[in-house]
């Protein structure tokens, strides 16, 4: 069994965000800056971290090839891993909403295309509506899609609404709040209990101190 | 569709080639000669069931069962799990009074799998159910035949780690919560966010005396004293019998006792239990070798009524240390 707690972080936008919390909570790393290692340790040699994409955490925390990760809650809905998630970082704050060309009227629509990152969420979201959706899955440039006619809508994470302001698209409707969270393997949570409630603390700490 | 080539598997299937098929086949021979000398009877459940059978024993399991249908037009499955498929087979034989059975089993199950997470759609289980079996003394014997067995496969690093449905289940039916309540507060529990906890339960303005009983639920992990820690916050008399029967469960496997782990925050996995459950972990493996638990319910479903205890073991994890 490996001594250390193997942990990881999504590269991306929450990539910093994740290596400053650490930081707060005492878990000092360079964020493997300057190495081509695909791991590097903490300086306290508790930890080893792996950068990933952000939508492979959540596969490698399942199956337990890694014991812990970061990873955004809208990646963790769409899709739909079993694994523990005993502590929600405040990192990374955005929205999922539904997006579309300012001043259309989507009730008209008895048929929404809907263009997203989130095929799962977007047909849970709409279907909880009774409302007919087709989706169309892109992976990236989502917001392009209802100017060219792709879609009637967007589905997407917004964080300050500039990229749609710029597009002429405007929120239609919030589908949820999205925060970065930390999720553990189930079987790690239970076997490595000791080291996990350890680091949850240490970062519970930081985060909540001053609320 | 690009056409595959003519040797492709589909995904999530694997042959065992000379020397795995080999190991399986000397593995299952050293089980059989312990179940053999436990007084277990071994059955083997038809291969294909009416897809029914795991809709009424298990939501979760039969909505990942390969279905299909027969010249009827009625819906099958290929076997899913093997405790619907015994519980379905010896039910009608159930008399009232009689000694209880003892069987087990050693067979492949087959599950969907999300191709995105990479798992397998089949696998190897062998495990026991004891049919009438309604005694601590009965669940004391299915926890040490499963350490047993795992001794035999070289997992005497396992543990194994208990709980009992009736403590949710008591401390949830006392707080007279709403079912939506319910719902949120099982997922919380289940993601292990004590915050999160914490903030859903001063939103919903429960007592702190509830409070503080939900939270046993969210921490209490480790040796028997955890069950003490409980006991001293618990009211209704459903959880509080549950501590008692897990007490009596830890001084009746004292032998073990190093191996044994009372973890409260797991809530039931598989629907069916209602008594003790139980999950067996290694820290040399990433996932659980095997689970098991009380399912008094389940023969019900299939006109039988029985109290029942049993277990499975999840063999390709033990073996290849996935």
């Amino acid at each position: 069994m490996r001594s250390t707690l193997l942990i990881a972080l999504p590269k991306g936008r929450l990539f910093d965000a994740a290596i400053g919390l650490l930081q707060r909570a005492g878990v000092e790393t360079d964020g493997g800056v300057g190495s081509r290692k695909l791991t590097f340790t903490d300086k306290g040699g508790q930890y080893e971290f792996v950068a990933l994409k952000p939508a492979d955490v959540p596969v490698y925390v399942e199956s337990g090839a890694v014991d812990a990760g970061i990873v955004g809650s809208d990646v963790l809905r769409e899709l739909e891993c079993d694994v523990n998630e005993p502590l929600d970082l405040r990192i990374g704050l955005c929205r999922l909403a539904v997006a579309a060309i300012e001043g259309s009227d989507l009730t008209a629509l008895d048929h929404l295309r809907i263009a997203t990152k989130y095929p799962r969420t977007a047909t849970r979201f709409f279907s909880a509506r009774h409302q007919h959706t087709h989706i169309v899955r892109l992976e990236g440039s989502v917001e392009i899609a209802p100017i060219l006619g792709l879609a009637d809508a967007i589905v997407d994470l917004v964080e300050t609404g500039r990229t749609l302001k710029e597009n002429g698209l405007g929120i239609v409707e919030e589908i949820a709040p999205v925060s970065a969270k930390f999720v553990v393997n189930r079987t790690a949570m239970k076997t490595r209990n000791t080291a996990v409630r350890k680091l949850i603390t240490s970062l519970d700490k930081v985060i909540y101190a001053h609320p | 569709m690009t056409p595959l080539s003519a040797s492709a598997l589909p995904p999530g299937f694997r042959d065992l080639a000379s020397q795995d098929a080999a190991r399986r086949r000397q593995t299952d021979a050293r089980l059989a000669a312990i179940f053999d000398a436990r007084g277990y009877r071994e059955v083997l459940p038809s291969g294909i069931e009416f897809l029914d059978v795991y809709t009424r024993g298990n939501q979760v399991i039969s909505e990942r069962a390969f279905k299909f249908l027969d010249r009827e037009d009625r819906l099958l499955a290929l076997r899913a799990d093997f405790t619907p498929a015994v519980a379905r087979m010896v039910a009608p034989r159930i008399t009232p009074g009689a000694d209880p059975m003892r069987l087990w089993y050693s067979g492949n199950v087959f599950r969907r799998v999300e191709p995105r997470k990479g798992g397998y759609a089949e696998f190897w289980q062998v495990g026991a159910e004891l049919i009438g079996g309604s005694t601590l003394e009965h669940d004391v014997e299915m926890i040490a035949l499963a350490l047993e067995n795992l001794d035999a496969v070289g997992m005497s690093s396992a543990s194994v780690h208990i709980n009992h449905a009736g403590i949710f289940r008591g401390i949830l039916n006392a707080a007279k919560l709403p079912d939506t309540a319910r719902e949120r507060l099982a997922s919380e529990i289940d993601h292990k966010d004590a915050r999160a906890l914490a903030t859903h339960l001063e939103e919903l303005g429960v007592t702190a005396a509830i409070g503080e009983q939900v939270h046993v639920l969210a921490r209490c992990i480790g040796g028997p004293d955890v069950l003490d820690e409980a006991a001293a916050v618990l009211t209704d008399a459903e959880s509080r019998a549950a501590i008692v029967h897990l007490q009596h469960l830890a001084a009746a496997l004292t032998p073990h006792a190093e191996r044994l782990v009372f973890d409260l925050t797991e809530i039931d996995e598989m629907e069916y239990y209602t008594g003790v459950m139980f999950t067996l972990l290694s820290p040399a493996r990433r996932s659980p070798l095997g689970m098991g638990g009380r399912y008094d319910l389940l023969l019900r479903a299939f006109g039988g009524d029985s109290p029942a205890v049993g277990f499975s073991l999840t063999m390709d994890g033990i073996m290849e240390g996935r």
